[in-house]
């Protein structure tokens, strides 16, 4: 089958009768996980498996993927209205959603929130469409090696999010590093900073670690200043205005297409490296959203770029994420390898047979991500009404509520008790270090990143000796992040330089 | 305007209240009533799980190789014990915390669990920490699958069969995820006993990402099981090239085993020895355990039901559609099984210790 024929399949099978219902049901599905703090796309696509065995495979994949997809624009809304990210990859968009809603902009927010989403996911799927004759090369490209330079880059990018305070940054990302190393070593079979528990030994897990650092943390935060989350607006927006401001998010969101072109870009290119997932995929197009703003003081304390930027990017990684699950069977996360499962179950072999024989199959997958996220913006708005309305109630009452929610999230990822101390330990970790003006992106930044720094670190020097760096891709990316390194660094000497001078 | 309750209205509302809990109270009485003219009552123990839930623990997360397993076999499993089957997936330590769980659950016969056998006796037997469970005490009700272990190279590497790679006399690169892992213990395993020096890599995050490894050229192959290999080997860039059984598993009958190439070393006595305990460990495969002291009128129930599910055509055609071989052995047969892997001979115990420790 062509290319060709195979989009104009792929589409006439995914907008088709036995198809769409289930892409609707999915996505709607997807949206309400994702407004649910703790509860991921892993978690909705696992969910609805056991519904695939008697499923037609395009109805199946529709049904899954477009559930998947529209989880992080649930998760975004709950992020602006709640500063609770429903999903890890909504992190990013608590540093400027949640202040957003402080000045009465919370419709606002999530209308460009949503919109960005969509179109990011577009962006990616197109990018996996205009990818595919190319395909298998592209996954190829990283190895070890490659991964990491890529994921240090990727680090150096806190450089950029803690521009204002640079010794509390790096101090927040090491912690961040350090905590990476938690639990057993795969390569020394050694336990690292486990204290001996057990639960300790397959490492911090990332979920309850988000929702410790923002979500607990901004609950006690609520708690303490007896505010309601409506900041300084005394009433939640009223319904009208709700609407007039949803709709000019979404105008906002096309306004920023450039911005959203680079950070989809972002997105997709992380999604392509296996195991890096879409939490720092967000975070570093925010750091360049940042970076390339022209007003960048305003960055975390409102600005709607900030938002835009971080949405687009954590959907458009779905794109880059399929590739290798696509190209190779090779899934490159946890939800990959849940999807591949499922493929699986529906009769489906992936790899080159997929690509060759059944390249439909790929383009429903392409238009479901599509519209499946086109049904999430347009679902997500209404949920955006009631959402804004909740934000009215007062602390006393939306907090033991929320702490609810939030530790049961942590409690379902693994069905463990143990998560809901480490939920409560980051949160306090988590609010200690927003009162103290430490940067949580810069640790979630070290983290995430840390593992696939130190792993990769290891295989290439064990796959390509110990100057792999010297090799043409390795080489070529570290200048990139020499120069980059650089630059930010001559530009935080400027500033201080100026600074000085105001001073002087 | 605040609008205050009048006395009348809470009056009122009790009122509905007590009526919605009369039509509730109704609806319970009239829903128990089919349940009775489905045939005759039940009796014994069939009426103890009849409308019960069984709690099945799955010790890895949803989506892997156990979690379909377990999802496929639930509804067969409602179906010969008359109890909702609810799958609960409980990840972590390499499948230790599940068996753990499941270990101290109540020994009421409404908890079971599907376990990862092979790797919890070599964890045991090598006192890993955290092994907090005793796996000759459980009380088997069958065993599942047993998947063959089979060695497999990417046809890229230019190698096509295994004594190719044997005789090189030089070390091919082969991965492995964690030091101690079961990719790596079997590559050790392998190593020892046919006398090679393959160079494992181990620090792979997980199959998936070996696999990749391969197709790239970083590595020439890895050991893993049979099931995980299919997909690759059926889109033509893998070759299985050895599998450790002690005969030609069926669809492996043009692979060598591992003993068939033993027989060409000149002393085969310890390598047979080694190969014979590492396949009776690979026997327990996955079997399906209840917490030890169980009622044995329940253990009977529930294996029999197992029996029954496991050998339902509707199930076994499921099973063969998606690649998911089913490999039955009864209750008995497993409690034999998991007792001749636990008794290995002193000097071969002390190597798959070594072998877990990563100290080879």
């Amino acid at each position: 089958m062509g290319i060709i024929e195979g989009l104009i399949s792929g589409f006439l099978q995914a907008i088709s009768l036995s198809v769409f219902p289930y892409l609707l049901v999915g996505a709607t599905f997807g949206l309400i996980i994702g407004v649910i703090p703790g509860l991921s796309g892993h978690f909705a696509m696992a969910m609805l498996i056991p519904f695939l065995y008697t499923m037609e495979p395009a109805a199946g994949i529709a049904f899954l993927l477009g559930a998947h997809s529209t989880v992080a624009q649930g998760g975004g809304l709950t992020a602006i209205f709640f500063s609770t990210p429903g999903t890890g990859q909504n992190a990013a968009t608590l540093l400027d959603g949640p202040p957003m809603r402080m000045k009465g902009q919370g419709a606002l927010a999530a209308g460009a929130a949503l919109t960005s989403c969509f179109l990011g996911a577009t962006f990616g799927a197109v990018a996996l469409a205009l990818l595919l004759p190319i395909l298998q090369k592209v996954v190829l490209f990283f190895g070890p090696s490659e991964i990491f330079v890529l994921a240090f880059l990727a680090l150096t990018f806190v450089a950029v999010l803690g521009k204002e305070d640079i010794t509390r940054s790096m101090i927040a990302a090491l912690l961040g590093l350090l905590l990476a190393m938690v639990g057993v070593d795969n390569v020394t079979n050694q336990e690292r900073f486990t204290f001996g528990l057990l639960e300790l030994r397959d490492g911090l897990g990332l979920v309850p670690v988000i929702l410790g650092l923002f979500a607990v943390a901004e609950m006690f935060d609520l708690w303490v200043s007896g505010r309601s989350l409506t900041g300084s607006q005394s009433k939640p927006l009223s319904a009208r205005e709700t609407q007039r401001q949803v709709f000019q998010g979404v105008m906002e969101a096309f306004r920023h297409w450039w911005l959203i072109v680079r950070c989809s870009a972002i997105g997709t290119a992380m999604g392509l490296i296996p195991g890096l997932g879409s939490a720092p995929a967000a975070f570093i197009a925010y750091g360049h959203a940042k970076q390339s703003s022209k007003s960048k003081d305003t960055f975390g304390k409102g600005n709607i770029e900030g938002v835009i930027g971080s949405e687009a990017a954590n959907d458009a990684v779905e794109g880059g994420a399929l590739a290798s699950t696509v190209a190779f069977g090779v899934p490159g996360s946890s939800s990959m390898a849940i999807l591949l499962g499922a493929l699986f179950v529906l009769g489906l072999e992936t790899g080159p047979s997929l690509l060759t024989y059944h390249v439909d199959v790929v383009f429903v997958m392409i238009f479901t991500i599509i519209i499946g996220n086109l049904i999430g913006m347009l679902g997500g708005m209404f949920l955006v009404n009631p959402l804004s309305r909740a934000t009215g109630v007062r602390s006393s009452v939306l907090v033991p509520v929320l702490i609810v929610v939030v530790f049961t999230g942590a409690f379902a990822v693994q069905s463990a008790w143990f998560d809901m101390f480490i939920a409560l330990l980051f949160g306090i970790i988590g609010y200690l270090m927003k009162v103290l003006d430490y940067s949580r992106a810069a640790m979630l930044i070290g983290f995430v990143l840390g593992f696939a720094v130190e792993k990769n670190l290891y295989l290439a020097t064990q796959l390509d000796g110990p100057y792999f760096i010297f090799r043409p891709i390795p080489l070529t990316l570290a200048i990139i992040t020499i120069v980059f390194l650089a630059y930010n660094i001559w530009g935080i000497v400027k500033h201080r330089r100026e600074a000085d001078d105001h001073v002087g | 305007m605040k609008r205050t309750r009048t006395a009348d209205e809470y009056v009122s509302r009790a009122q509905w209240m007590a009526s919605v809990m009369w039509v509730l109270v109704a609806a319970a009485v009239v829903g128990c009533q089919p349940a009775q003219d489905e045939g005759p009552p039940k009796e014994g123990v069939a009426a103890f799980y009849d409308g019960r839930i069984i709690r099945w623990i799955i010790p890895y997360s949803p989506g892997g190789g156990y979690d379909e397993y377990g999802r496929m076999i639930a509804p067969y499993l409602e179906k010969y014990t008359g109890a909702r089957v609810d799958i609960f997936n409980l990840p972590g330590a390499g499948g230790m915390r599940g068996v753990n769980e499941l270990f101290h659950s109540p020994n009421d016969g409404l908890t079971i669990g599907m376990i990862n056998g092979s790797a919890l006796v070599t964890n045991e037997i090598a006192g890993m920490r955290g092994a907090d469970y005793k796996i000759a005490e459980f009380e088997y009700l069958g065993r599942v699958v047993a998947d063959a272990r089979v060695f497999v190279i990417a046809l890229a590497s230019g190698y096509d069969s295994f004594e190719e790679i044997w005789k090189l006399g030089q070390a091919v690169k082969i991965g492995a995820t964690g030091l101690g892992g079961s990719t790596y213990v079997d590559a050790v395993i392998a190593n020892e006993a046919l006398e090679m020096d393959l160079d494992i890599i181990h620090g792979f995050d997980s199959s998936s990402v070996i696999r990749q490894a391969m197709l790239r050229g970083n590595i020439v192959g890895t050991w893993g099981s049979w099931g995980s290999a299919l997909d690759a080997v059926d889109q033509g860039r893998d070759k299985i090239v050895l599998q450790s059984g002690k005969l030609r598993g069926p669809g492996l009958s043009d692979v060598p085993t591992a003993f068939e190439m033993a027989e060409k070393l000149d002393n085969p006595e310890r390598a047979i020895a080694i190969l014979m305990a590492w396949d009776s460990l690979h026997a327990v495969g996955r079997p399906v355990a209840a917490p030890p002291g169980t009622d044995a009128v329940k253990v009977q129930f529930l294996s029999t039901a197992l029996d029954n599910a496991l050998n339902d055509p509707e199930l076994l055609e499921t099973a063969k559609k998606f690649g998911r071989p089913i490999d039955h052995v009864s209750a008995a047969e497993m409690r034999q099984i998991v007792n001749d892997a636990m008794v290995l001979p002193d000097d071969i115990r002390e190597l798959f210790v070594r072998a877990i420790r990563g100290e080879l």
